[in-house]
């Protein structure tokens, strides 16, 4: 099932967006899109029995991925909604079930409650439907595990359009705690003014430990942080530009760029001529020499794409090296190790 | 209270590597957190009629009957229908006008399948199928053998012993469903490995005596290792504790303490385990399996619920069988060298054909050669 797993994704970000461009969550909306896309369908088309079964496990999973944060609430309830409809709809029997770790479950709780206290009643009934239909499997993990540790690491990205923008600070930092610092800061100047009043005019240097302007400055940055915040999603929503500044964004440029730079020399070793099997060697034919001369001799072992541009990518994998006791050390030692391949010598 | 309220929560499991492993827990209690967590409703078996459900549901989220009666109508499973209710669309084809990436995808690679020349399912995918299958939704004839509520299902990968280089993508291994009530007894004489079918010696004077010398039979002794500790097979007087040269070795190593425990003592729900990392089954002295536990969950009302299935083999995979030499019809059971009956040395021949060839109507042996028991790798298909 991995060759349609980003099928899938794409297929349901596509609906889920729409959902979220809807802006509500009424189930009426959803079912209006579900319906345009035909997203029913997705289960169409001849498959065999177990391979229509993998391939219900693998929307759920994919589906499911959405229901928990970081996503943001609209998401999460297109995420409930796309679940409900996919596990109606598909073609086996008994039906796949929702697989639904434990770590998850009191985060599902909550986003009922959650939905209840806001009086999103369909959301509820949906999630309180599918319990009672026993549409989930109660598991340790959402899939199951079977120590597939891969050769290249394929960090999936979140689809940053979903998530839940961070508004802790402009939470902490309301107005009435910002009059209330306000207070305490002009009742500490007058203090601190009074207890250095009988030794000299001007307060000592040494306890102005607090900038004089703190409440104006606090409320400044906050109200900073905010606009950046909406530059950023309105930036990232137009077009591929990445503005700087922000982890997030500067991450994703280098990696384009080192995409850039792969695909660069990718096209390159293309254009070298294919090294014919030995038996046919006496037969290869010669490459054009019209373009660059980096011609190598057949005996000359090219050095691979990982080795050219490890220096590229050797950052990265010192942040992701994972030591897994004593197997990943011998493993990490195999790959270190040239490989001494005996060449037959023309 | 703080400290015990730590370790409850040290055993929800989570990712140790992110879709990879998890961290260890204990078994036990992750079922124990779950029982909590859920009404018995949630994990019983009754499917209840849809007037209490309805009320229930009504109770949990605070509505009137009205509201729910509208709710229900607006969320009905019809309403997910695309299509209109006189015409139900094909369900066996892609529609044509289909907008989906996956459905774009599965049609171009329909296509391109149609243009194969073998177009139907291999038997053997076929009997994989029927295996998985096989047991979805079974209910035990006996009501006394029903598979308790919130009970929990393992679902065991057991590797094949030798992997090739060249295998290496394929990890050919068994599934096998256990039971948290099981002990890893139970695991260990579930799992079929052809080296405990295996005969030594040379019977070419008294062919018909060597079934009798199965390996199974003569060494008993197993262990597991899950997370520090070995589990030994001690169920017989004649096994012995395989993992002492391991435990002896790594003493005066640099290596953390290993534990030693009974397999026939322990369930499943004693064990500390993480969820999809590789552990060790070793039988017969040195036939190591790989043993990976790909999934724990709380039984379902589709499950398979006679107890007496499990431990129920799920998947299993399947290797080619070498055949006869003469016939080339059945599986080879004896293999000879020496022989100057035979086309090749050394050579495959099934019982039958190696009954006919090397000796008279009176089972007296004709000329010189060596016989050895073969069991092929395919003998469990």
């Amino acid at each position: 099932m991995e060759y349609c797993k980003d099928h899938i994704k794409a297929d349901c970000e596509q609906l889920l967006s729409r959902f979220q461009q809807m802006e509500s969550v009424r189930f009426e909306m959803f079912l209006a899109i579900w319906k345009e896309m035909k997203f029913e369908s997705i289960f169409f088309g001849k498959m065999e029995s177990k391979l229509s079964r993998l391939f219900s496990r693998e929307v759920l999973a994919t589906a499911y991925a959405y229901l928990l944060p970081p996503y943001t609430f609209q998401i999460r309830v297109g995420a409930i909604y796309l679940l409900y409809g996919l596990y109606q709809c598909q073609l086996c029997t008994p039906r796949e079930k929702i697989r639904v770790a434990l770590k998850d479950w009191e985060v599902i709780m909550k986003f009922q409650q959650e939905a209840v206290n806001a009086h999103h009643f369909d959301v509820a009934y949906i999630l309180r439907k599918l319990i009672s239909q026993k549409a989930f499997y109660f598991t340790a993990m959402p899939t199951s595990l079977v120590f597939n540790v891969k050769r290249t690491n394929i960090s999936r990205t979140l689809c940053e359009e979903f998530l839940e923008r961070a508004s802790r600070p402009q939470e902490v930092v309301s107005m009435d705690m910002l009059e209330e610092l306000a207070n305490i800061h002009q009742h500490y100047e007058q203090v601190k003014a009074s207890s250095s009043e009988s030794t000299s005019s001007q307060p000592d240097p040494s306890i102005s430990l607090i900038h004089k302007d703190l409440v104006p400055r606090l409320h400044s940055t906050v109200l900073d942080f905010y606009k950046w915040q909406r530059n950023q999603g309105s930036g990232n929503q137009e077009e591929g530009q990445y503005e700087d500044g922000g982890e997030g964004t500067s991450n994703k440029h280098e990696s384009s760029q080192r995409a850039k730079l792969l695909a660069s020399i990718k096209s390159k070793s293309y254009a070298q001529v294919v090294e014919a099997p030995k038996a046919r060697r006496h037969r290869q034919v010669e490459r054009d020499e019209s373009g660059p001369a980096q011609e190598t001799s057949h005996h000359k072992r090219v050095k691979s794409l990982k080795q050219r541009t490890s220096h590229l990518t050797q950052d990265l994998v010192k942040e992701e090296a994972t030591r897994m006791w004593c197997l990943s050390q011998l493993e990490a030692e195999d790959t270190t190790k040239e490989k001494k391949k005996q060449t037959f010598k023309w | 209270m703080k400290k015990m309220a730590a370790s409850s929560n040290s055993n929800i499991p989570v990712f140790e590597y992110k879709d990879i492993n998890t961290k260890a827990f204990h078994v036990g209690s992750f079922r124990t957190a779950w029982l909590e967590k859920l009404k018995p409703d949630d994990y019983s078996y009754e499917d209840k009629d849809e007037e209490t459900q309805d009320a229930e549901i009504a109770n949990e989220i605070g509505v009137t009957r009205e509201t729910l009666e509208e709710l229900k109508s607006i969320c009905s499973i019809d309403s997910l229908r695309c299509h209109s209710e006189d015409e139900p669309p094909d369900t066996k084809l892609v529609p044509p006008d289909a907008t989906l990436q996956t459905l774009i995808q599965r049609k171009r690679k329909q296509e391109y399948k149609g243009t194969l020349r073998i177009d139907k399912i291999s038997r053997i995918d076929h009997y994989q199928n029927e295996l998985e299958s096989l047991a979805i939704g079974k209910k035990p004839a006996d009501p006394d053998d029903l598979v308790p509520e919130g009970e929990l299902i393992l679902s065991i990968n057991i590797l094949y012993p030798a992997l090739f280089d060249s295998f290496k993508s394929v990890r050919p291994h068994m599934t096998l469903q256990m039971l948290g009530s099981h002990k890893l007894v139970d695991l260990r004489d579930a799992i079929c490995c052809i080296s405990d079918l295996q005969v030594f010696g040379e019977f070419s004077n008294t062919p018909d005596i060597a079934p009798d010398f199965i390996s199974k039979d003569h060494f008993k002794s197993a262990f597991f290792y899950f997370e520090g500790v070995f589990y030994n097979d001690m169920r017989y007087p004649e096994c012995r504790d395989l993992s002492e040269t391991t435990v002896e070795w790594a003493k005066t190593r640099d290596f953390p303490q290993f534990q030693k425990a009974k397999m026939e003592d322990t369930y499943f729900y004693d064990l500390k385990v993480k969820v999809g990392y590789p552990y060790l089954f070793c039988h017969q002295g040195d036939c190591e399996h790989v043993v990976i536990i790909t999934d724990i969950r709380l039984a379902h009302k589709d499950d398979c619920l006679d107890w007496k299935l499990y431990p129920l083999l799920t998947h299993k995979h399947r290797v080619l069988t070498r055949k006869c030499a003469v016939c080339h019809v059945y599986i080879g059971r004896w293999l000879t060298t020496n022989d100057p009956f035979a086309p090749v040395d050394p050579c495959l021949f099934c019982g039958r054909c190696f009954q006919m060839l090397h000796y008279d109507t009176n089972g007296n042996k004709l000329g010189q050669f060596l016989a050895y028991p073969y069991v092929d790798p395919g003998a469990f298909n």
